[in-house]
């Protein structure tokens, strides 16, 4: 293996993979969402382009690249463009962070499936998942109307205000793993045998439903809500920045569900993988595991958009500040204790 | 006591559960759609479709001219003119203009026809580009299926 | 920047009026201060266009008022007429006219229900309720011909008798309402977002309720028993036997609660009506020119929406002199600023699905 192929080619392929499988994940969504969402209601959704729809998305891009890029009298032109490469960025680059396996030996050379391996990347992934918050203030600011600089402000307190829960859950698998790099929280749940969602099941469930609320999705969906006054920090965007938001929201949710899976859902091991009689289950490659978890919280994500109505501003910061906030906290203190004592 | 039962719904979530639970079930209840154009769901036997005026067995035209739709039409959509032909023993129309854009579809006209010629059908494709497409003479009153669709497009002539 | 006091639109094209409508708010910090709806984006000159059609010709035209529940309308505007032109309807007839109303009545409602929770963002019950609503617009379809317009009541009585097969098609479609309700129930009555989103928003008390004018289902919500088939049963009401759900707080929870329990009775009446029909003609000798001798007349009924009433004004002659419609949508309008008064305008969308107006009756 030459240093090329080695230093360059390979990071280079690396990058390229990890820009395309987001979006990759973000077209399959697009067709997910509309058939789940259909399915659910009783009809039938996109079924027409392509074999059962899944043309679709890429009809909506191609609808969403041709239209018009409307452009009003912004009250900062750089801030209303930068706003939509700033959502679509911060979600990106967290996936460098995201390991999604094992290293593969092929031959001599070891391959690495991630970009980075960082002893603190939980800590990365989070932090950037945060700066998409500017992307959303900067779209609302820049849209000089205020409608969407309302919905742009609630959407920054939702977000921010659910991030409280989101970290203190999160401390409580670094606490039990004793690491916060993703590679060896998962090689711990391999050896302790458990998943962490098993293990601590007050501690998914409070850190899905803030994933949930971070990414703006039902019933957490008010900011960006059709039916209600205020249309949500993209109002005045259109053509293929809306299409930027848009993926930038789909791609969170992506990078969302992957934290899931590594976290609490052993990542790309096998289910029962320690029973010695199904060994078996070994000889899937764990990128298939991964996958299906990883599908299975997509389609959650849409079950849940499909079931229920929406929160209302007021409950949603209630919910948070009364509620999870108090529990993730005892939560955590419960954990140290027993990890303490234990 | 059911205070705590409260409580205890409240903490494990059994009403999110209880929703999420119906949906799963209709996710993999039947579909009702009906994929039109492949599939046309046919309306009922009685259904008010497009006005149609009839023939009788032998090809005879059944409207007499008497003008009773034009009395009874809420919405002025008829232009009725009749004429007894000499040694006829009844009326037929000469002119017999319809405009489809002017119905309500009620049935008045219908109902108070004493030969039923004027019956609905039941087309419920009614759509045209032009509006001549919608203004239907004698002769237009008797077409059904493909004529009629042709009549409603006013020749437009783009692949349906 | 400061928040205060600031207008906002709700203009006339939103996905969650229920018609054109638009509404003036005035919220100061999410607080709703004024609200002043505009109306009139939907006026056709109806009760003006009656005046040049016969009787007769103005009943398909009553349709398109509250266009989703327009047997309800036929049966006000006929009932007043019959009242004006001293008409006897036969028993079977005004029996025949309850098993569509109440149908009716339950598709109207199953309409409503979709609506409002998809405006609170339950988006699945809008299709399920539609998905039971198509089945009883089947059967409309299947009697007289139309699903929405539907034109099944006429002076006199009805237009067609209805047979042991139609009576046994309507049955299976009354079984099967229950399941979906049910459905619709797991999925909303005690689902927690639900509740926060509707109990103790919109209020409106008994005494206030009264003032502005307020009926229907959202009148008895508030704890007023007033329903115009129990205080002034027309039309053979009184042989029924039914209860009038009423609420105790008002607001839009208790809203949702009295309607749906008023498709259950709704239910009931359909089926004691046509295990008990009574032999006879369905629908009087009317006269095909119907000349009504000179007078006025003030009818009402209950319709879905609330109280409709009719006045007609005759002079004589086979058309009426003057018809006015009184709409319960229109009254009950009146009281959405004081129903918003006080809440976040995120509600003020739920407050006006639990209100359950329709733009065709208040424009007419």
């Amino acid at each position: 293996m030459t240093p090329f192929v080695a230093d360059v080619l390979i990071p280079a392929g690396k990058i390229v993979a990890v820009i395309l499988y987001p979006m990759v994940m973000v077209v399959v969504m697009i067709w997910l969402e509309r058939r789940v969402v259909a399915l659910i209601q009783g009809r039938l959704g996109p079924n027409r382009v392509g074999f059962q729809g899944i043309a679709q998305p890429v009809a909506d891009a191609l609808k969403l690249f041709f239209k018009e890029d409307i452009r009003q009298r912004q009250a900062d032109a750089f801030l209303f463009n930068i706003a939509p490469i700033l959502v679509m960025f911060s979600s990106l680059l967290a996936f460098c962070f995201v390991p999604l396996g094992e290293p593969i030996r092929i031959g001599t050379y070891t391959l690495t499936l991630w970009i980075a391996e960082s002893p603190v990347g939980l800590l990365i992934i989070l932090g950037l998942s945060s700066v998409s918050v500017f992307g959303v203030i900067f779209g609302g600011w820049a849209s000089n109307s205020k409608y969407p600089l309302m919905g742009a402000l609630r959407s920054v307190v939702q977000v921010l205000s659910y991030e409280i829960p989101l970290g203190l859950t999160v401390l409580t698998v670094a606490f039990v793993a004793r690491s916060m790099d993703l590679v060896e929280i998962v090689r711990r749940q391999e050896s302790a045998g458990v998943w962490y969602g098993f293990l601590m099941p007050v501690s998914f469930v409070v850190f899905w439903i803030s994933a949930v609320a971070e990414t703006n999705r039902a019933p957490f969906d008010l900011p960006e809500a059709e039916s209600e006054l205020v249309a949500g920090y993209h109002t005045e965007y259109s053509g293929m920045k809306f299409a930027f938001f848009y993926m930038a929201e789909y791609a969170h949710m992506v990078l969302v569900s992957s934290l899931v899976v590594l976290l609490f859902f052993g990542g790309w091991l096998p289910p029962l993988g320690g029973v010695k009689a199904l060994a078996f289950l070994h000889a899937v490659p764990g990128f298939v595991w991964y996958l299906v978890k990883i599908m299975f919280f997509l389609y959650l994500y849409v079950w849940i958009r499909a079931t229920f109505p929406r929160y209302r501003f007021d409950s949603l910061i209630r919910l948070v500040w009364k509620w999870l906030i108090p529990l993730s906290l005892l939560n955590f203190l419960a954990i140290a204790l027993v990890r303490f004592l234990l | 006591m059911s205070r705590l039962k409260r409580f205890l719904k409240m903490a494990f979530l059994v009403d999110i559960l209880q929703g999420l639970g119906v949906t799963l079930r209709l996710y993999f209840s039947r579909k009702v759609t009906v994929e039109y154009p492949e599939e046309v769901q046919e309306p009922a036997e009685r259904f008010r479709g497009i006005l149609r005026l009839h023939r009788d067995e032998k090809g005879e035209p059944l409207c007499i001219a008497c003008k009773a739709c034009q009395r009874a039409c809420g919405t002025n959509c008829f232009d009725i003119e009749g004429k007894r032909e000499d040694g006829a023993k009844i009326m037929r129309p000469t002119k017999f203009d319809w405009k489809l854009d002017r119905c309500s579809f009620c049935g008045f006209c219908v109902e108070v026809c004493p030969t039923s010629a004027i019956r609905f059908s039941r087309e419920f494709r009614l759509t045209g580009t032009e509006k001549e497409g919608l203004f239907f003479r004698l002769p237009d009153m008797y077409l059904a299926g493909e004529d009629l669709q042709t009549h409603l497009c006013a020749g437009c002539r783009r692949p349906r | 920047m400061a928040f205060k006091e600031i207008d906002l639109n709700m203009g006339p094209q939103h996905p969650s009026t229920h018609g054109v409508l638009r509404l003036k708010l005035a919220v100061d910090n999410e607080v709703v201060l004024r609200v002043e709806p505009v109306i009139g984006y939907l006026h056709r000159g109806m009760e003006k266009l009656w005046e040049s059609l016969t009787y007769t010709q103005v009943v398909p035209l009553t349709d398109r008022l509250d266009y989703i529940a327009s047997l309800s309308n036929n049966l006000g505007y006929v009932l007043a007429a019959e009242k004006l032109a001293g008409i006897d309807v036969p028993r079977r007839a005004r029996w025949i006219r309850i098993v569509l109303v109440e149908l009716q009545r339950l598709a109207s409602h199953l309409a409503w229900l979709g609506f409002m929770a998809n405006d609170i963002g339950a988006m699945s019950v809008l299709l399920y309720g539609f998905e039971a609503r198509e089945t009883v617009l089947d059967l409309f379809e299947e009697y007289c011909g139309a699903r929405l317009t539907i034109h099944g009541i006429r002076i006199g009585g009805v237009p067609r008798d209805i047979d042991a097969a139609f009576a046994v098609r309507v049955r299976k479609v009354l079984d099967g309402i229950p399941k979906w309700l049910g459905d619709i129930r797991a999925l909303l009555d005690e689902n927690r977002i639900w509740k926060q989103r509707t109990v103790g928003v919109g209020r409106i008390d008994a005494a206030d309720a009264v003032a502005y004018g307020l009926t229907g289902p959202s009148l008895r919500a508030s704890g007023v028993d007033w329903d115009m088939r129990k205080a002034l049963p027309y039309s053979s009401y009184d042989e029924f036997d039914f209860e009038v759900p009423l609420g105790r707080n008002g607001d839009v929870y208790d809203r949702y609660l009295v309607r749906l329990e008023e498709i259950n009775q709704s239910i009931r009446i359909v089926r004691q009506a046509l295990d008990g029909l009574p032999e006879g003609e369905f629908s009087a000798k009317v006269p095909r020119v119907l000349k009504v001798a000179p007078g006025e007349v003030f009818h009402t009924i209950e319709a879905p929406k609330g109280v409709l009433g009719f006045y007609i004004k005759s002079n004589g002659t086979d058309k009426p002199e003057r018809v006015k419609m009184k709409s319960p949508s229109f009254i009950n309008l009146q009281s959405l600023e004081h129903m918003c008064k006080g809440n976040l305008f995120s509600d003020v969308v739920g407050i006006l699905g639990s209100l359950d107006i329709v733009l065709g009756e208040i424009d007419k």
